[in-house]
């Protein structure tokens, strides 16, 4: 039924299209007019053909290719012909049993065959209906679809297993694709290949190898010119690695990620290679681990060490960040090895202080990369300031510190000791350096040394919640403070902004968290959206004031 | 390359594939052994889909304690080979090997592993859905009801272990 329902809608979509296509070309728009009376006006003489390309250009038009209209009676031939071999899909597909086997089967064929005929004539017989000659290829590959299926139906041929059946439907379109260079049946077979690939291993509960081996030995290759393709292709690889994080699969995301690895050393102007791979060695890191819990992937800085030379030597700041996470995400999974072997239970607080401190890290990298001049300075800082502002925000609430943890987990505990302290040190060595001299500065470091020593106190004395709670949410006001005062100083509004709708989200959450546990909720609603309106309000006008006052300056 | 050639080799490659599908039915008709399976009922929820029945058998679950068995647990996906022989009405499972005997006499059905728990043994064996002329699930439905089914399924192995479905009889 889904199926069938699946096939009448595609079918009809391309219906719709071939028809729309080629009887609206010349027609209506005042694109597709503009397309036609440029090369006319060029004819007479009235405009340079120089000026009719920029004409074009500033529409983002193509010069219109010498095309034939077709008449009405062709018109009506064509729908006609698409609307008996419809006719007789459904018909075979009713399985009206009174008809012997063979025949349904041959006239399923013959079908599926005349559209493939009439496709490869249009496309290349008859001069000027490459496109709808297109798209009646891609009628006959979905015409092709459901001959496969439906002769599992009319002989009852054991099709509980789909994956074999998407496999017959796509395999044999990808010479359409390849061969006649057509994009349509070349998105349609890389879908069914992305389904077949998730449908094999739900059946058979196994890796499949066969799917990256068919997308990068031949879909990608012969998907160069074919964007879409090309990246529902990429997409469907790095699905199939993130499939593996869940089903012990650490070979086949390994396999994935080096096949995307090389794909972007052979071809560098797609740079979603680069970021697919890097993500897929991500996920093979978390499959590795499912797989060998106690211990730990040393070999993925491997992987992570290149897409970082590969980050800077291409220039690719996107990248930077899937590094950083990519780092992060390993440091966590080394540590959860550490403390499965040494028998330390997770712990939510350490877990979420060390992220902070990661993300210090990583904003004390953008320090050091602005001052000398590396590339990527901003990258870094936003990241860093993203991960510890988030890490502070959820600290700070109460019910998380009272739930965090129990058992304190040593490996966590020492671990963001240890950065914590090298974070100091690195601290204390640029201000005895002399570097930390501009007011913009100082604002940076407050707010640096506030999250670091909020969450010094919370790893010393974890079970002071009263206190710690305090603690975290002054760390957080002074997160908003130092925004607000870097965005005056630097007059840069967006972090003013930043720094606003921090202490916003600060106030807003405290008083859900405060006032909650009110029985009343009318009154909590209606409070609260007062009080919100008001403080909007205020702190809007406030925020203009200042941004109209830098503007001015 | 010549595009006339190509839609004779995609044509022929269309053919080829369709009459591979056929002829692998066709194989187990020429080779298989007829057996008589015996199905339980099933949820109705999910019974009847569209134009096919969803079918489950006895042999569907069987319990490792019961039934001779290599191993004791079974991981989700592995193939495995079930020895079925005649009982009084309907042919039961008698014994579960990870690769077909090759000196040994008998019928063996081949089948992937669903689920193993608390030494149960849940199977798929391909047979487990039936396409039938519109209309006519209702009245198997109706037959499978209840807490005994009365639907048989006649099914033809062949002799590497592949089923098909026959005949799915009413009474």
């Amino acid at each position: 039924m889904m199926l069938s329902m699946i096939f009448s809608l595609l079918m009809w979509g391309v219906i719709i299209f071939a028809v729309a296509r080629s009887v609206t070309r010349g027609f209506g728009k005042n694109a597709s007019w503009l397309r036609r009376e440029v090369p006319l006006w060029e004819e007479k003489n009235i405009i340079s053909k120089e000026q009719g390309d920029a004409l074009l250009t500033l529409y983002k038009l193509k010069r219109a290719a010498a095309g034939k209209r077709m008449d009405m009676v062709k018109v009506l031939t064509l729908v006609g012909a698409i609307f008996v071999g419809l006719g007789v899909i459904f018909f075979v597909g009713s399985n009206w049993q009174r008809i012997p086997a063979l025949m349904r089967t041959s006239m399923l064929l013959a079908v599926t065959l005349g559209a493939l005929y009439a496709g490869y004539v249009y496309s290349f017989e008859k001069e000027g209906y490459f496109n709808l000659g297109k798209s009646l290829l891609l009628l006959a590959s979905l015409f092709w679809g459901g001959t496969i299926a439906l002769i599992g139906q009319i002989y009852n041929i054991p099709t509980s297993e789909n994956w074999y059946i998407i496999l017959l439907w796509a395999f044999p379109i990808v010479p359409l694709a390849v061969f006649y260079k057509n994009d349509y049946a070349h998105i349609l077979a890389s879908v069914l290949f992305v389904i077949w690939n998730f449908l094999y291993s739900g059946s058979n509960g196994a890796a499949n190898y066969y799917y990256p081996l068919i997308v990068l030995l031949c879909m990608l290759p012969t998907a160069q010119d074919l964007v879409v393709s090309r990246r529902i292709n990429i997409i469907g690889l790095v699905a199939a690695s993130f499939y593996c994080c869940f089903n012990k699969y650490e070979w086949l995301s390994l396999m994935i990620s080096v096949g995307l690895l090389a794909c972007y050393l052979f071809r560098k102007q797609e740079r979603a290679y680069l970021y697919s791979a890097c993500l897929s060695f991500i996920f093979w890191n978390i499959a590795y681990f499912t797989v060998r819990e106690g211990r730990p992937n040393l070999y993925f800085l491997l992987p992570v060490g290149y897409m970082f030379y590969l980050t800077y030597k291409d220039n690719i700041e996107k990248n930077l960040v899937l590094c950083l996470a990519g780092l992060i995400v390993g440091i966590n999974l080394a540590l959860s090895s550490f403390s499965y072997l040494f028998y330390y239970q997770f712990n939510g607080i350490q877990f979420i202080v060390l992220q902070s401190f990661l993300g210090l890290a990583v904003y004390s990298a953008g320090i050091v990369s602005r001052r000398r001049g590396y590339l990527f300075p901003v990258t870094y800082k936003i990241s860093g300031y993203l991960v510890t502002f988030i890490c502070v925000y959820l600290l700070a609430f109460k019910a998380l510190l009272d739930e965090g943890g129990e058992a304190s987990n040593s490996v966590y505990l020492f671990g963001s000791l240890a950065l914590g302290a090298a974070i100091v040190l690195f601290m204390l060595d640029e201000i005895k350096s002399g570097n930390i001299k501009s007011r913009p500065d100082r604002i940076e470091f407050t707010a640096m040394a506030a999250a670091l020593g909020g969450s010094l106190v919370l790893l010393m004395a974890p079970q002071a919640i009263l206190l710690n709670t305090i603690v975290m949410n002054a760390v957080l006001v002074v997160f908003a403070l130092c925004n607000i005062f870097l965005g005056v100083e630097l007059k840069r509004p967006r972090i003013f902004t930043l720094g606003i709708v921090i202490f916003v989200l600060f106030i807003i959450t405290r008083y859900i968290d405060v006032t909650w546990k009110l029985k009343e909720k009318s009154l909590f609603f209606i409070a609260g959206g007062l009080f919100i309106l008001f403080l909007g309000t205020y702190l809007e006008k406030q925020r203009k004031k200042i941004i109209e006052r830098m503007k001015a300056e | 390359m010549n595009k006339k050639l190509i839609f004779f080799v995609v044509s022929f490659l269309w053919l080829a594939v369709a009459a591979g599908l056929i002829s692998s039915k066709q194989h187990i008709i020429r080779t298989g052994k007829t057996v008589l399976l015996e199905t339980v009922p099933v949820d109705p929820r999910d019974f009847l889909r569209g134009d096919y029945v969803v079918l489950r058998y006895k042999i569907s679950t069987l319990d490792l304690s019961t039934t001779l068995s290599e191993k004791s647990y079974y991981e989700r996906g592995r193939k495995v080979y079930v020895k079925i022989e005649p009982g009084e009405k309907f042919w039961e499972a008698t014994a579960i090997y990870l690769k077909k005997p090759v000196n040994e006499a008998g019928v063996y059905i081949k089948a992937s592993v669903q689920a193993c728990y608390q030494k149960k043994l849940a199977l798929k064996y391909g047979i487990e859905s039936y396409f039938v002329p519109e209309g006519e699930g209702k009245d198997i439905e109706a037959h499978m009801r209840g807490s005994k089914s009365s639907v048989a399924v006649e099914v033809l192995i062949d002799t590497s272990g592949n089923a098909l479905i026959k005949k799915v009889l009413t009474p």
